[in-house]
């Protein structure tokens, strides 16, 4: 594989963010929410909507947000626009990044907005036709996440009760998130009492079912302080598509996002050690537990006793998703990952604020095919 | 199973894919091989993600592999599966090459485990729709 370094090198910054209220919006759209959580994106930015020249959107599981229904519903002309199908946030960003860097454009507003538990979309199913998995029972996400954690068990002696660490550290994050969903204590016999919904993993390993909207807005590096809040500078970014999926060796345990891993700290020029505060995109904890080894701040097999450490939690070394996570917060697709990394770095968190936080890492997946990172810094 | 419409089902007239369902209604696991550069393709494909040859020839194989992984469905998470809980899905490594996925049949005093030997066994889904499964090699 070719070791192609992206260094944006702060050419571009998130300079708002925003979004509605997460759980349940009857009556709404998908379309309706990103458009509310626009509205307060381009508010915590300080600008007004004319100003934005570019519109990057995220496509729903059940085919709402493009750009052409977003941008109606803003009243937005710009001169660059785009939807994309996997959003996952990171490659929004990147894709805005781009175009602010190539001169497209020079503000962007990226929005996503989902009414996938009110309308009861299904999420059990892939977009595309599965013939060689699902008719055997093998549906939703849960279940090759199953797969990839025995797999991990097998290899390492990974146990449960390592694993419900995540889900344990991230509900302690989210007890101090007044906008997370599952606010309830989890201590990890809470985690082991809980009955399996695809075995090894329990309830809470896997993602809630919500509606909501996020949007950011970025703009040029150069603009960057011509907005109320202090930028949240877009230092590198790297992604992988690795297409031939399930013709790749080993493909559910995801060993291609390593090299994803070093590119983008490469064109960051930060080491592991420089990250203050880690989102990584967890429909399940088990992608919490990879990440954490293909990003290196543990060697192969190690992300077990190093997440029962508690090293992940609130006062560990390496917080991860301080915000709780899909697990625990919402689930927005790493959209509002993105939202309190900004806000770590702004360090407005509150109780839950990382003391001092000036690099923080956001990794994402897109299913079993792509992997995206970015890694975001404050200015001073 | 809950009802024929709530099946989750192959399809199973695609040209490209057909000889593998064919082969299944046959009690047969029938993989493509790349004529050009010998690759199995799984999923079966028009043309070789090798290579990019079309020529193939379609083979029956033994069918046996190894446990790769394996999930236990104890919720069913989709309707279709309502009746089958709880049930097993396996990730198996076909002595041939690819990872197959497929159900794992109970058997007596058997606890599946990575590395176990497992067999094909079949199922009649429908009059057109037959499923590979596994079982463990006795
Ligand atoms: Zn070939």
């Amino acid at each position: 594989m070719t070791e192609v370094a992206t260094p944006v090198g702060g050419r571009a910054a998130i300079v708002g963010v925003g979004e509605t209220r997460q759980g349940e919006h009857p009556g709404l759209t998908g379309d309706d929410l990103a458009v509310d959580a626009a509205k307060a994106a381009l508010a915590d930015a300080g600008i007004d909507k004319d100003e934005v020249d570019g519109l990057v959107t995220c496509l729903t599981l059940d085919g709402q947000g493009t750009d052409l229904a977003i941008g109606r519903l803003l009243g937005l002309n710009p001169a660059y626009s785009a939807t994309l199908t996997y959003g996952t946030c990171n490659f929004s960003i990147h894709l805005a990044a781009m175009a602010i860097m190539s001169g497209m454009a020079r503000t962007v507003l990226l929005t996503y907005g989902a009414n996938q538990r009110t309308g009861r979309v299904d999420v059990t199913r892939g977009p595309a036709r599965a013939d060689f998995t699902e008719p055997h029972g093998l549906v939703h996400i849960a279940g090759p996440a199953a797969l990839a954690f025995r797999r991990h068990q097998h290899l390492y002696g990974t146990t449960e009760e390592q694993l419900g660490s995540i889900a344990v550290a991230q509900r302690a994050f989210a007890r101090m998130n007044p906008l997370a969903i599952f606010r309830g204590p989890l201590a990890l016999e809470d985690y082991l009492a809980a009955p399996y919904l695809v075995a090894p993993l329990r309830r809470p390993d896997v993602t809630m079912i919500s509606d909501g909207g996020v949007a950011i807005v970025m703009t040029a590096g150069d603009r960057a302080h011509d907005h109320p809040n202090a930028p949240a500078r877009l230092l590198g970014m790297a992604q992988t598509a690795s297409l031939r999926e399930s013709q790749n060796p080993d493909n559910y345990l995801r060993p291609w996002l390593r090299p994803v891993a070093d590119r983008v700290f490469a064109a960051a020029g930060v080491e592991r050690v420089d990250v203050d505060v880690a989102f990584f995109q967890d429909p399940t904890s088990v992608w919490v537990l990879q990440m954490l080894e293909h990003y290196g701040f543990c060697g192969p097999g190690e992300a077990g006793p190093f997440v029962a450490e508690g090293r992940t939690g609130p006062g560990g070394q390496l917080p991860v998703n301080t915000n709780g996570g899909q697990l625990s917060e919402s689930y927005m697709w790493g959209w509002l990952h993105v939202c309190e990394a900004v806000r770590q770095l702004r360090g407005d968190c509150g109780p839950r604020q990382v003391p001092g936080a000036r690099v923080a890492l956001h990794a994402s997946t897109g299913a079993f095919f792509k992997g995206a990172a970015t890694i975001l810094g404050r200015d001073d | 199973m809950s009802g024929r419409e709530a099946l989750v089902l192959p399809l199973v007239d695609d040209p490209v894919t057909a000889p593998f369902w064919t082969g299944a209604r046959e009690r047969r696991v029938a993989l493509q091989r790349c004529l050009r550069c010998a690759y199995v393709r799984w999923p079966p494909a028009r043309v070789c993600p090798e290579c990019l040859a079309e020529e193939t020839r379609w083979e029956t194989v033994q069918g046996r592999g190894t446990i790769w992984s394996f999930a236990v469905y104890v919720r069913a998470l989709h309707p279709a599966f309502a009746d089958d809980v709880p049930y097993t899905v396996a990730a198996v490594e076909l002595d041939a090459g690819p990872l197959m996925i497929g159900r794992l049949d109970e058997a007596p005093s058997w606890e599946p485990a990575i590395g176990d030997r497992v067999e094909p066994a079949f199922e009649d889904v429908t009059p057109d729709v037959t499923l590979v499964r596994f079982r463990v090699i006795a």
